[in-house]
């Protein structure tokens, strides 16, 4: 898992990097990590997003274009304190041929489907796969069914999402940006899991 | 991941209505009409329009069908109870009340963020047939790919008849540019693989509706680049809509601009009224980020630029502006946060994506950086961190807040000598604009019986437009001097009987008068009854007026590299 920290893309100035550019003065248990966002349009990226770093959830959902930039800090209980940023791409089809662009020297990736909408699913296995193949390697990859609060129209079963999560070694969750529920966590298990600093 | 699609490439099988238009189109005789085409279809039409602007008459027939045809909230009841098609397929010659033709809707968040009117609708439906304007956008096999109203994949018979009418056309080694049925323009515009067509009764001329639909060409290749057209050539029976996925409100809201943004017309762009020393603080910030592989760098707020400089010898054509503003102001992502996009400037280059970064620094105003660097993201962000710093430092988003609500030209402050006003106001303050007192021809427009006025300058590629006065405060009225200004337009530059420097013509609704130069081009409304003299006079004083404010209304200078 160490290993990505020391995996610098250079081609996106450099400042994915965790640990390598930390100011003198900062405390050695302060982490930056590269966040991105992927998964079928529609299923609530940016809706996780704005949930997690602005707390707001706006149900006249808009179509992110390219690819939005947000970064949000978080505290742990072992006063770890990380700094995500965070990389919301776009859903559309168009924009697949750039996602190398914002996953390539990320530290974690979470992997949205909506859980009314198979299709969503499969789309998720695709991504999960691109970035095994692709993603830097020791990439902390979560699987999130979100919408969990549409649950009488559920077609995707936990149990489904949860055992493609564990064959294929990721952590798995389900939210509902719309009701807040279970988003902090989602991102408190990713902060938890990040590598640390090996030496300071 | 092709959505059903019945019909197959050629010989589709069409619906009854749309073979008897074939027959109609092929009984015109299309082979023997080439060069008679053209003018016989207008001439048919009796708008007389053509005619009577060669004769620079003011004749008050020429556009009485415009106004009862431009009521979108016609109460029309004959329409709306008719539900038999006639022989052209529509019910309803001049639309009905159903229609929103470019109307802002109620709640334009909640509609566009789906970004489809009614996609209940298809061509059987009777509200669908009552539309007033269609946009359609088709594959050269007749697959749909965009269309106004309704859902693309309910149209593909629609489509497919479409693409019939223009390969029949194409086939006798022709191209199609309209059909006349009744009081609808069928106009067509062929981009290779592409098909745009338009269909309307709103009375707007060939030009015009064919200018139209080359802006959504351009919008089109702003989001996907002409390099989309290989897609094709690989594969003819490829889905092209998918690719455009979430993009209706940007097509959408061209659409509505087709009614309000002169820019769409004039071609043209517009600037925020700012005092010159603001504008030089903006102007020199941005010059500062040029030189560090930036393609682009602009300042806008809403449709209006406050600055911007592009890198030696890179030009921005007012096309690509307005394109580039658009697609910006219509995707609600964009004031969320900060945003990088691959985009094209069709006019820069229509086979190449730039890459934008997009920020608002608040709900109006926005700044965007273009490059040619896909991982130019955090370079521009630093770029971005130091203009905003620059603006708030020299006050220039406050000025800009400020001129949003203050620095709008009005025709009741026209002064009455201008040059001698202007000496008296020194043009360095912004405020100058709107300072002047209001005099008491508020209530019924400027002086001189002048409602309204766009002047643009040739040598800039920029106009600057009066706000709207009392006498044409609604919306309607506004759209409807925009449609007569877009008709005076076409008739001034109507390759066949122009160009024209001067057209003076009275109707029931106003006296319009418009005024070419080599610098400039002036359109201006007045009401009905004003005095031609006095009106003439009138717009001497306008181009006075914006000589005298050129330094605050222009992006004027050596600032600007490329102009």
């Amino acid at each position: 898992m160490g290993c990505s920290s020391s995996v610098p893309a250079r081609n996106t100035g450099g400042l994915n990097t965790i640990s390598n550019d930390s100011s003198p003065d900062a405390s050695s248990k302060d982490l930056r990590a590269k966040l991105v966002l992927l998964g079928d349009s529609g299923v609530g990226k940016s809706c996780i997003v704005l949930r997690f770093v602005r707390g707001q959830f706006d149900p006249t959902s808009k179509v992110t274009v390219g690819a939005s930039f947000l970064s949000q800090t978080l505290a742990l209980e072992d006063s770890t304190i990380v700094k995500f940023e965070i990389w919301d791409t776009a859903g559309q089809e168009r924009y697949a041929a750039l996602a190398p662009l914002y996953y390539r020297g990320a530290a974690a990736a979470i992997v949205v489907y909506d859980i009314t909408s198979p299709e969503s699913f499969s789309k998720a296995q695709y991504w999960v796969k691109e970035l095994q193949k692709h993603g830097s390697p020791g990439i902390v990859m979560v699987l999130v069914g979100n919408k969990a609060d549409l649950h009488d129209n559920r077609s995707v079963s936990s149990q489904d999402a949860q055992d493609y999560a564990e064959k294929n070694n990721m952590f798995f969750i389900e939210t509902s940006a719309k009701t807040a529920d279970n988003i902090n966590q989602l991102f408190e298990e990713i902060a938890k899991r990040l590598p640390r600093p090996t030496a300071s | 991941m092709d959505p059903p699609n019945p019909n197959p490439n050629d010989a589709p099988s069409l619906p009854a209505e749309s073979a008897a238009r074939l027959a109609a189109l092929s009984l015109c005789g299309t082979r023997d009409l080439p060069p008679d085409f053209h003018t016989a279809e207008i001439l048919d039409d009796d708008e007389g329009y053509l005619t009577s602007a060669s004769r620079g008459g003011s004749s008050t027939s020429a556009w009485k069908e415009a106004p009862e045809g431009l009521h979108d909230d016609d109460k029309d009841g004959d329409d709306v109870s008719q539900p038999s098609p006639r022989s052209s397929g529509y019910a309803g010659e001049r639309g009905s009340s159903l229609d929103d033709d470019a109307d802002p809707d109620p709640d334009p968040d909640q509609d566009w963020a789906r970004g489809k009117k009614h996609p209940h609708e298809d061509d059987a439906s009777s509200s669908w047939r009552k539309r007033k304007k269609h946009f359609f956008i088709l594959s050269n096999s007749g697959k749909p790919i965009y269309s106004r109203y309704g859902d693309e994949h309910k149209l593909a018979g629609f489509s497919a008849t479409l693409q019939a009418i223009i390969s029949f056309v194409e086939n006798s080694g022709d191209h199609i540019k309209f059909v006349r049925a009744g009081k609808h323009q069928i106009v067509f515009l062929v981009k290779g693989p592409i098909y745009l067509v338009c269909i309307s009764c709103t009375e707007e001329s060939y030009e015009g509706l064919r200018g139209q639909l080359e802006l959504m060409y351009g919008q089109l290749l702003l989001i996907l680049t002409k390099s989309v057209n290989k897609c094709f050539e690989k594969n003819p029976r490829f889905d092209m809509a998918t690719l455009l996925g979430g993009t209706d409100a940007v097509f959408l809201s061209l659409i509505h601009a087709f009614s309000w943004n002169p820019a769409t017309f004039l071609h043209a762009y517009t600037c925020l009224p700012l005092a010159q020393s603001t504008r030089q603080a903006a102007s020199a910030v941005l010059q500062d980020i040029a030189d560090s592989g930036v393609l682009f760098a602009l300042l806008m707020c809403e449709h209006k630029v406050i600055s911007l400089v592009g890198a030696q010898k890179a030009t921005l054509h007012p096309d690509d502006i307005l394109l580039l503003a658009n697609f910006i102001l219509s995707s609600g992502s964009f004031r969320t946060s900060e945003s990088f996009v691959p985009i094209c400037l069709p006019r820069y280059n229509p086979m190449a994506y730039l890459h934008a970064y997009v920020h608002f620094f608040d709900e109006h105003t926005y700044v965007t950086l273009l490059t040619t660097r896909s991982d130019a993201f955090y370079d521009l962000k630093d770029s971005r961190a130091h203009i905003q710093n620059a603006l708030l430092k020299s006050n220039v988003l406050i000025e800009v807040q400020r001129s949003l609500h203050e620095n709008a030209l009005r025709v009741e402050d026209l002064p009455t000598n201008p040059s001698s006003q202007s000496a008296s106001h020194p043009p360095e303050s912004s405020q100058d604009i709107s300072s002047q007192s209001l005099s008491s021809e508020m209530a019924i427009g400027g002086p001189g019986g002048l409602w309204h006025f766009i002047y643009k300058s040739i040598y800039l590629d920029q106009f600057v437009s009066s706000e709207f006065p009392s006498p044409i405060s609604n919306k309607k009225q506004k759209k409807g001097l925009y449609k007569a200004y877009q008709k005076l337009y076409a008739s001034m530059h109507d390759k066949a009987t122009g160009p024209h420097k001067t057209q003076f013509r009275r109707d029931e609704d106003y006296v319009l008068f418009c005024w070419i130069t080599q610098d400039f081009e002036l359109y201006a409304a007045f009401n009905p009854l004003a005095d031609k003299t006095q009106a003439i006079k009138m717009c001497n004083r306008v181009c006075q007026w914006v000589r005298d404010l050129e330094n605050e209304i222009f992006v004027y200078g050596e600032s600007t590299l490329s102009w």
